[in-house]
């Protein structure tokens, strides 16, 4: 038999549901996080350069025959690691950032925060 | 300044036998066969994979040893690639004319690189990768791609080409903390 108190969180969590539905169709003109890619191809981050707004996710695909990286240059803050052929990673962006690959370290990027 | 000319007379022996490197040997067909391109691609390969085994040997330079890894890593890939292809396809590389002079070449560097030490290896090992991937780039360029039939084979070449002008610009950004 279910006690009262676990009804009550059951009801509670119905009604956040519900509010956050409504708080969903009613208001779009809530924050959008978009999502962009970045295409790795022939030992290229393409675009080279991104704008994006804070909060928006990015995401490098590896189309090359070969492992590539994507790595923070400054200070090396954040890193793919190793990317196979045809692997993706994404990264949520907070601020601006120059980037690189570690294994082709010509390869370069750049990510505009807005 | 010996090892700088071995290394500016083995690219142009390189580029050259590229270029000529069948009709110097006397044979009837200057066109390469789809099997004696995997040959050639396999085997040139493998070389900078060797030269870069030696450096990981030898040198203690960070950006030298960086270098060496990514260079055994990504001919690796184009190796297993092409061998992948190959069976695929049912071809079996055939040795050749131009396969020779590669090996020939390189037998004569790995000994040139084998007897330096120290930052003279530093900068005999870089110097011999720009010139290696210069002669490559233009091995897959003008003869490999031109002659390959099989439009699979000719798509992994090309898809080679910028690793290589990649592996020379990265080669050539290294070279300079020798050059000073
Ligand atoms: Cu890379």
């Amino acid at each position: 038999m279910a006690n009262p108190y676990s009804i009550l969180k059951t009801c509670a969590c119905l009604l956040c549901f519900v509010f956050l539905l409504i708080g969903c169709t009613s208001s779009p003109v809530k924050v959008t996080h978009r999502v962009s890619n970045v295409e790795i191809k022939q030992m290229q981050f393409q675009p080279a350069s991104l704008t994006v707004q804070k909060g928006d996710t990015i995401v490098w695909i590896n189309h090359d025959i070969v492992a590539h990286d994507v790595t923070e240059q400054a200070g090396k803050l954040w890193t793919s690691g190793p990317l196979a052929p045809g692997e993706s990673w994404s990264l949520v962006v907070t601020k601006s950032a120059d980037y690189y690959c570690s294994i082709h370290v010509v390869m370069k990027g750049k990510l505009i925060v807005q | 300044m010996k090892i700088i000319k071995s290394v500016k007379v083995f690219a142009s022996v390189a580029i050259a036998s590229a270029i000529i490197s069948v009709p110097v040997f006397g044979q009837e067909n200057t066109r390469l066969s789809d099997a004696e391109i995997a040959s050639v691609a396999v085997t040139a390969n493998q070389i900078d994979i060797e030269y870069a085994q030696i450096a990981q040997k030898k040198s203690k330079n960070a950006d030298v040893l960086r270098f060496a890894e990514t260079m055994a890593k990504d001919h690796q890939s184009v190796i297993d690639q092409a061998v992948a292809l190959a069976t695929k396809l049912g071809v079996t590389p055939k040795d050749n004319a131009t396969t020779k002079s590669f090996l020939e070449g390189a037998a004569k560097t790995k000994a040139m690189l084998n007897s330096t030490n120290g930052n003279a290896f530093n900068k005999a090992y870089i110097d011999n990768e720009v010139a290696y991937h210069k002669a490559a780039i233009n091995e897959v360029e003008n003869v490999l791609i031109p002659d390959a039939t099989n439009s699979e084979l000719k798509s992994l070449l090309q898809s080679a080409l910028p690793l290589f002008k990649a592996h020379l610009a990265h080669a050539e950004m290294v070279q300079k903390e020798f050059n000073k």
